[in-house]
């Protein structure tokens, strides 16, 4: 069975924005394989490591730089990877279909893809690719096994947790709690280079369009009350009970 | 002319950095309350390939040069000093000298394990009355059927009692000085090869240092490395080398205790603004900032000499001298800019200043360093 992983490369989690000409502006460094994903690409090596997958194809959409993400998929044990390029910023559902296709095209029958993306910070992704690809989807996914044709998997619900079996082919999304993802060690990072990568140019139709990008704002709300110990006391009861809502 | 590091070597570096600022600082200042010879990080630096960065990929390191071994060592460092230290070390010494003058027989024993981090290895040189002056050893090798006897002690030994191998320098003839020095590899469980206590130190306590010593240890004839009166040779060989993971170790210290500093004088208010805006804390984080930055300058550019295989002891030790010097500078005055606080164990800086101190002591003195650079000076002058 081939298993394809999805991953984003995102501004790293640490890395501190800034905006220019209605975009956000980073250095490519400040770039990183989203978490999420990195659940993906844990969960198809361990599957394939217990032997119940035959290839892991790492798939991307994304500028070029994004190929830095996929390199980190390869030097975690990928075998390969598609990049799907585009300097278009597309929104989920506009991925969908190419991803979708991608999918086919690589013959998977299992399509890990992150809970969320950290750039839109959307979940849309995984569900708007199951229905692209007419497959059933198991959203936050922590546990994930494989049981000849069917995948055994549990996922998080609002009051608890749900287990869930399904036909392959099948879209999963990740989330915390499904693995602890390993480091690339060096070595493979050196030999992830020799590993195949095609590029593949993509021309898509976004759905949404970025007219602006403004960074939010840092003014601190916090208010310092004046007075003395009973005034500021009787003060500060009365803005936690009516205003913050916390007494 | 181009400063920029090379692609590769910079993806290498982040996933350095994320490993170590995720596996290793977080258990940085635990190790120093608490003393233990850090075996669990170094297993996953092993695995990394961290502890075999410059032996070629034949014998599973990663084969890369002193500019990617400098650039990777001080992400260690930036973490923790100690375990940079156990690090340099069995990249250093144990392996180039096995690699450069080992028999294929003894590359092939022991370079895997020392590279994979299965084996730790460990320097003997210094002994209690030589330092720097290493052809004033008195540890002594005799021939014995089949191959050595040892006897004699060695002080300041990194890894001493947890390193599985132990690179040793000793005297097959003492009246030959310097020539008269052997070099011979001898596993821990060797009968008559004993340790002392743990040294108490001021810093890098992780680092377990101990004495080592040889009572009539027996050392077969294929643990000796290269010929009889090679050793002291072998080792001044390889100093350089050394000196710039020192270079780059005192690089990591300086970095963490200049981002803390940075950081607490951004946070950090006093008469109602953050102190940052006081030129007295203003004018050190720019002086801290410019020293790591030449520091980083000059360990880098020795480094790339030695990749060129060019000679360059001055350089090394111009790098050695000034990111030691430097790093404890800038620990101190981060100290400074911490204030009270940065005298307190619940703060960072002044664990920093204490792991800092030794890189002006060890693999060369500052004094041992402006020895050598007065030395190359004047042959390049006086010719």
């Amino acid at each position: 069975m081939i298993i394809a992983t999805y991953v984003k490369h995102v501004p790293d989690a640490e890395a501190r924005l800034t905006a220019e000409g209605g975009r956000i502006a980073l250095d490519e460094n400040a770039y990183a394989l989203d978490g999420m994903d990195e659940y993906g690409v844990e969960a198809a090596l361990r599957l394939k490591e217990a032997g119940l997958a035959d290839e892991i194809v790492a798939l991307a959409i994304g500028p070029a730089r994004s190929e830095a993400a996929l390199r980190t998929a390869l030097a975690l044990g990928a075998d390969r990877a598609v990049l799907l390029e585009t300097d278009d910023d597309l929104d989920p559902l506009a991925q969908a279909e190419p991803l979708a296709e991608a999918t086919r095209a690589c013959g998977a029958e299992l399509l890990l893809v992150g809970g969320k993306q950290a750039d839109w910070d959307s979940a849309a992704l995984g569900p708007a690719v199951a229905e692209a690809l007419g497959w059933p989807v198991c959203d936050w996914t922590t546990e994930l096994g494989i049981e000849g044709r069917e995948v055994a998997a549990v996922h998080d619900v609002d009051d608890g947790r749900e287990a869930w079996r399904a036909s392959l082919p099948v879209v999963v999304t990740t989330q915390q709690g499904l693995n602890e993802p390993r480091y690339p060690t060096l070595p493979n990072i050196m030999k992830a280079k020799r590993k195949p990568l095609e590029r593949q140019p993509l021309t898509a139709n976004p759905r949404v369009v970025t007219l602006d990008a403004i960074l939010p704002s840092r003014a601190r709300r916090g208010v310092r009350l004046e007075g003395d110990a009973a005034t500021v006391a009787s003060e500060l009861a009365r803005r936690l009970r009516d205003e913050a809502k916390a007494l | 002319m181009d400063f920029a590091l090379p692609d590769d070597l910079l993806v290498l570096q982040r996933a350095v950095r994320d490993f170590a600022q995720r596996e290793i600082a977080p258990v940085a200042a635990e190790l120093d309350r608490d003393p233990r010879y850090p075996r669990s990080t170094l297993r996953r630096m092993g695995e990394m390939g961290l502890l075999g960065i410059l032996t070629p990929e034949a014998y599973g390191g990663l084969g890369l040069g002193y500019l990617a071994y400098a650039v990777l060592l001080e992400e260690i460092a930036a973490a923790d000093a100690a375990h940079a230290t156990i690090a340099s070390v069995t990249n250093g010494m144990p392996q180039s000298l096995i690699l450069a003058h080992g028999s294929a027989a003894q590359r092939d024993r022991w370079l895997p394990r020392l590279a994979a981090g299965e084996a730790i290895g460990a320097f003997c040189l210094t002994e209690p009355h030589a330092g720097s002056d290493a052809a004033a050893l008195r540890t002594r090798a005799r021939r014995v059927e089949g191959g050595y006897r040892l006897d004699g002690s060695k002080a300041w030994i990194t890894s001493g009692g947890e390193a599985d191998l132990y690179l040793v320098l000793a005297k097959t003839d003492p009246e030959a000085g310097a020539r008269g020095i052997t070099a011979f590899v001898l596993e821990r469980d060797t009968p008559g090869l004993s340790f002392g206590a743990p040294e108490r130190k001021l810093g890098q306590h992780a680092a377990t240092t101990t004495s080592v010593r040889f009572d009539d240890a027996f050392v077969p004839e294929g643990q000796r490395l290269g010929e009889e009166g090679q050793g002291f040779v072998m080792a001044m060989s390889a100093l350089d080398g050394g000196r710039v993971g020192i270079a780059a170790q005192a690089l990591g210290i300086a970095r963490a205790a200049f981002a803390a500093a940075a950081r607490h004088a951004e946070e950090r208010e006093a008469f109602g603004r953050p102190i940052r805006e006081f030129q007295g804390i203003g004018f050190k984080l720019a002086d801290m900032a410019t020293r790591i930055e030449a520091a980083r300058l000059l360990t880098h550019r020795a480094a790339w000499l030695l990749d060129r295989g060019t000679r360059a002891t001055k350089e090394v030790s111009m790098a050695k001298l000034a990111a030691s010097e430097t790093a404890v500078f800038v620990c101190d005055a981060a100290v400074q800019v911490f204030g009270g606080y940065g005298y307190s164990a619940d703060y960072p800086v002044e664990r920093y200043l204490r792991d800092a101190r030794v890189t002006t002591l060890y693999e060369g003195t500052s004094e041992i360093q402006r020895v050598v650079i007065s030395r190359q000076i004047h042959r390049e002058t006086a010719r």
